[in-house]
């Protein structure tokens, strides 16, 4: 589904991905791993085409889509469900018409249809009860599900992209959008998960890379993972450490 | 700044106002946000724009009884207040004011949608952003900055008016009749083409700074206030150069 040969990216003069080179199928789960700035955002803006490498190549399902127009592109990105950090709901607009912005803009449906439409997004996301706020009156979890909820309105993804979808929830809205993630790759459909937290990585995906200053340090199981010999992973593992010590306690 | 990155700003910049002009040719037609920027623009300044050009006006207008009365032309500050007002003042004015108000207005937003990727969102939704968020911003300068302008012309007057028959003790006769011989179609041509123009650089200008802001809070404070600042100087000079091209085309000697 996605391979980057050779992908490099710079953002000024700093070298943000150096020589990428890796490969992931459309029904896989795979978690991108590493440090804040370490270009695990930028990955997922260089799969959608919203931004273009400064070398190397993007193919999608075999397609090269680094030289592809802004027009060309709406195919590619149509193949996927992105959901940004911190959700980008748009603020003008209530949850409704978030999640019916696509609906609108593409489907003839009538108000009605609309509706129940939406409704029926909302509740699979666990949310019906936010139809009628606005973003700003959303808790940081709802607004996640609100997101993952227009995203999947929006078209017949055959692949989910998270960019951070659990940063600064408390464990138990973290724990819900996780469930909710597996939930929605029951059907086989695979997704990226980009985050820094390595406890929820592990609770969904079951592939690993790891960026650090823009190489691939890593890309293994969970096994490998947890057993890699690399000093700034054993960093992010500790982290589990200190959670099971805390459940020991 | 080098050179290179100079020229594609403004390769970027002209790319941006000629297809958020280009969008109101063709469809999709987002006629409700193109309403809610007029609201905004618009009813939202209307009180702002009255208030300014009433104590421009009024300062105008005591200015010059005061210069005049020593020359004993009195008589003749209805006429001088008008062609200001009209000509000149009035449209900078509220192009000013407009972009005290709008144009940092427009470029804090789209640059906090940037910032929060809701642009990316619509790209990704398949939606162009120049579409949806710049064309409707200069459809709606370009039609309520010329009719904020009408109005703040009438405040400025009647503040002038006020000035020269309680302070100046003129005759309101003589006043509104300068006034009436002044609104002829040089004067009012010559300041009814200008704030469609300022309209156009202002909601151009503050949406490619609001749509090029990067790197969070201080970003958007940048891109705002290069935003106001540029548009501001873009202003005078425009103002500048049209009104030398109108005095030549409307026949005026200079």
């Amino acid at each position: 589904m996605i391979t980057f040969d050779g992908v490099s990216f710079l953002y000024g003069s700093r070298e943000i991905l150096k020589d990428l080179h890796f490969s992931i199928r459309a029904d896989e789960r795979v978690a991108v791993l590493g440090g804040s700035g370490e270009g695990k955002t930028t990955i997922l803006k260089l799969i959608m085409g919203l931004i273009r490498p400064d070398s190397g190549k993007i193919f999608i399902e075999g397609e090269d889509i680094t030289e592809k127009t802004e027009e060309a592109l709406r195919d590619v990105r149509m193949k996927f469900s992105i959901v940004f950090q911190e959700g980008a709901l748009f603020d003008s607009l209530n949850i409704k018409e978030n999640v019916a912005f696509c609906l609108r803009e593409y489907t003839g449906m009538s108000e009605e249809e609309l509706d129940v439409k939406v409704r029926a997004i909302l509740r699979r996301v666990g949310v019906e009860q936010a139809l009628e706020f606005m973003p700003e009156e959303l808790s940081g979890g709802m607004h996640r599900r609100v997101a993952i909820a227009r995203s999947l309105a929006a078209f017949e993804p055959k692949m989910f992209l998270y960019d951070e979808p659990t940063s600064g929830l408390d464990p138990v809205n973290a724990d819900n959008i996780c469930r909710l993630i597996l939930d929605l790759s029951q059907n086989g459909k695979g997704f990226i998960i980009v985050t820094h937290k390595v406890f929820d990585a592990l609770k969904v995906a079951n592939r690993f890379l790891f960026l650090q200053d823009g190489k691939m340090l890593f890309d293994g199981d969970r096994e490998q993972l947890l057993h890699s010999p690399i000093p700034d992973i054993q960093i992010f593992i500790s982290e589990l450490q200190y959670k099971e010590e805390g459940k020991n306690v | 700044m080098n050179v290179k990155t100079l020229v594609n700003e403004l390769q970027n910049f002209y790319f941006l106002s000629f297809h958020g002009l280009l969008g109101l040719l063709r469809r999709p037609f987002y006629l409700r946000d193109t309403i809610e920027q007029m609201d905004y623009a618009g009813a939202g300044s209307f009180f702002i724009i009255i208030l300014v050009s009433l104590f421009v006006g009024m300062a105008l207008s005591l200015q010059l009884s005061a210069e005049l009365s020593v020359l004993g032309l009195k008589m003749y500050t209805g006429k001088v207040v008008g062609i200001s007002i009209i000509r000149e003042i009035g449209p900078v004015t509220a192009a000013l004011v407009f972009t005290g108000r709008v144009g940092s207005g427009m470029a804090s937003e789209l640059g906090s949608m940037v910032l929060g990727h809701q642009v990316d969102t619509l790209r990704v939704f398949g939606v162009d952003p120049v579409k949806k968020l710049v064309t409707p911003r200069i459809l709606s300068a370009l039609v309520m900055l010329p009719a904020l302008t009408l109005i703040g012309n009438a405040a400025s007057l009647l503040g002038g008016y006020y000035i020269s028959v309680f302070v100046s003790n003129q005759s309101g006769n003589v006043y509104w009749s300068s006034i009436r011989d002044v609104l002829n179609f040089e004067n009012v041509f010559s300041g009814s083409v200008k704030p469609f123009i300022f309209g156009y650089l202002i909601a151009c200008i503050s949406c490619y700074m609001g749509l090029s802001a990067k790197g969070g809070a201080i970003g958007l404070r940048r891109a705002t206030t290069r935003a106001v600042v540029l548009s501001i100087i873009m202003i005078i000079v425009a103002d500048f150069i049209l009104t030398r091209i109108l005095l030549y085309a409307l026949g005026f000697s200079v």
